[in-house]
């Protein structure tokens, strides 16, 4: 869980793969001299020269290759929307990778994975980097959406040991919340109880936090937060944690984005 | 002594060029060092450091408008101690040229952290932030005060002596100008203008403020024009150097400010998404001169 030298790139999209009706994989040239960077780092994008959004926009590493450097995009405002627009041989402004903490390989070889719609994004990064060493992690994976049509089911395919899926609609897997069907297979004893690693919207993370935590060895998240700088220097990522008897204002963008879900101070983080 | 054509000076301290780094949004500097090379910088603004750490405000602290970034940090720094010890030395080590951004909820604290800034002789020139909108205490209420601005200056400079002090004002006053007069009189070598701007932002659909103190400074390209006027409007009433900031996001934003009179400015919101300004604008300047004002003291 250590930070690695970031730089400033620019990057040509070679492919933009839709996914779903709103969201697309953008496989773009993996710049020469990009560091390598680890599960749960991100890159931050300048969306456009005109100002228009003003600030950069936070992407976690889907994959990093030789040659390749991939973003999961869904559209869900102007940011992300200009994003999925990048046809192939559009020229991106990025830096990265930035994140002072990532997910690091499992100890014991056995981790559950909750994801939360594009909270994916870091453990597709995990599963393909972690098979290309000699050990192999068995990995589950604990998947939910809205519907089935917001689950990107292609890219899942033959990446973990087993790959649970839920969707609020019931219209693919099992129908309720991630959160409940974790504990649905907990009591079943189906699940590793060693590393719950999670990634997703705050309040899944927080019930996984309430609900299943203390089932697990240990509970790691990458956390989201509304970012401008990105490399720690501004202070407005903050997250509330306990250290100790003591709340601290950690960076989400540099001290983070992976946290021990436990010291989160969830109740206190307002934003 | 022979100064460079770009350099710049402010009272006793002579910086190589006129561009600097705003204090707030580059942190201590440090946080940028991959990414922007600060020795080529004519100074770095550091974060406001208070006699104390301060953990900054809970809840949101950033929402982004049309042209703009709202923020309510709310002064989050790891207090003099920290500073002074841990990232002075680093910059220092760097060759980094410094300007310490001070700030204080009252005079006791104010003197205190004077004096732990005087004993330290490497630092050669002090922004005292006299208009933070984002704290309760000891912001834009002494800021917006010309008494109190006198006050404050007058003994930095007593206390600081031969180091450059600049007096960073708010433009959420009816005149600024005379803000600046005030701190002219007491002694300040320089006057930055200006700090972010009040606004605040509604969640349309809940009803509620989104900043839990309700109010948070704008930056950004939104407020150039409110900074270009201040600058103008203060230009035309000291004779101190003044260092223009808000909105700069071009080698042509940073081209107005001294043709309304700066002598130097800031970069602050722009580094977010273009921290590669304040290297280009001072290639810029290198290359065909700093621009001259427009017609200083007639306007």
């Amino acid at each position: 869980m250590s930070a690695r030298a970031k730089g400033s790139f620019l990057v040509s999209v070679l492919r933009n793969d839709p996914l779903t009706p709103s969201s697309s994989i953008l496989v773009l040239d993996r710049p020469e001299g990009f560091p390598d960077a680890q599960p749960g780092q991100f890159i931050s994008v300048r969306l456009t020269d005109t100002l228009e959004p003003l600030l950069r926009r936070p992407y976690s590493i889907m994959d990093l290759t030789a040659d390749t450097l991939s973003l999961l995009v869904k559209v869900i405002g102007r940011g992300s929307a200009l994003l999925a627009s990048q046809k192939p041989g559009a020229s991106l402004d990025v830096i990265g990778p930035l994140g002072g903490t990532s997910f690091p390989y499992p100890a014991s070889g056995k981790v559950v994975f909750v994801a939360g719609g594009t909270g994916l994004a870091p453990f597709i990064f995990a599963a393909r980097s972690w098979r290309s060493g000699d050990a192999r992690p068995e990995i589950h994976l604990l998947y939910g959406a809205e519907a089935k049509d917001e689950l990107f089911l292609e890219l899942i395919a033959g990446e973990f040991t087993g790959a649970h899926l839920a969707t609020i609609d019931g219209s693919e897997g099992y129908c309720g919340d991630v959160v409940r069907l974790c504990e649905k297979l907990l009591a079943k004893g189906e699940l590793p109880v060693d590393h719950l690693y999670s990634c997703g919207p705050r309040g899944m993370v927080r019930a996984l936090v309430r609900q299943v935590g203390s089932r697990f060895a240990e509970h790691l998240t990458s956390l989201e937060a509304i970012m401008a700088c990105g490399v720690g220097a501004c202070r407005g990522c903050t997250v509330p944690v306990w250290e100790g008897e003591r709340m601290v204002n950690k960076a989400v963008c540099s001290d983070g984005t992976v946290f021990a879900a436990n010291a989160v101070a969830w109740e206190e983080w307002k934003e | 002594m022979t100064e460079r054509s770009s350099a710049v000076r402010i009272g006793p301290v002579v910086f190589d060029n006129p561009v600097f780094l705003a204090s707030g949004p580059a942190g201590y500097g440090l946080e940028y060092a991959d990414l922007i090379d600060l020795t080529r910088l004519g100074a770095v603004v550091t974060k406001t450091i208070t006699l104390q750490p301060r953990p900054g405000n809970t809840g949101r602290r950033l929402w982004e408008t049309r042209g703009g970034l709202l923020n309510s940090v709310g002064l989050e720094n790891v207090g003099a101690e920290i500073f002074l010890t841990e990232k002075l030395p680093s910059l220092i080590d760097g060759d980094v040229r410094l300007i310490v951004s001070i700030a204080a909820e009252g005079w006791e604290e104010f003197r205190q952290l004077l004096e732990m800034v005087a004993a330290r002789p490497e630092i050669e020139a002090v922004e005292i932030n006299l208009s933070c909108p984002n704290v309760e205490r000891g912001g834009m209420e002494i800021g917006a005060d010309p008494g109190r601005i006198e006050h404050y200056v007058k003994h930095a400079k007593d206390v600081l002596g031969e180091r450059a002090v600049l007096a960073k004002l708010t433009p959420n006053v009816r005149d600024v100008a005379r803000l600046a007069l005030a701190a002219e009189g007491a002694g300040a070598d320089g006057i930055t203008a200006i700090n972010t701007v009040v606004g605040m932002e509604m969640d349309a659909e809940s009803g509620r403020p989104i900043f839990e103190m309700v109010r948070a400074g704008l930056s950004g390209p939104a407020i150039l024009p409110i900074a270009l006027v201040a600058v103008w409007k203060i230009s035309r009433t000291v004779d101190i150097p003044i260092v223009g900031v808000g909105g700069i996001s071009s080698i042509e934003d940073a081209t107005k400010f001294f043709r309304a009179g700066a002598s130097a400015i800031q970069i602050g919101t722009a580094i977010f998404y273009d921290h590669g300004l304040p290297e280009r604008i001072i290639e810029a300047f290198e290359h065909s001169g700093i621009p001259k004002p427009f017609e200083k003291k007639d306007g």
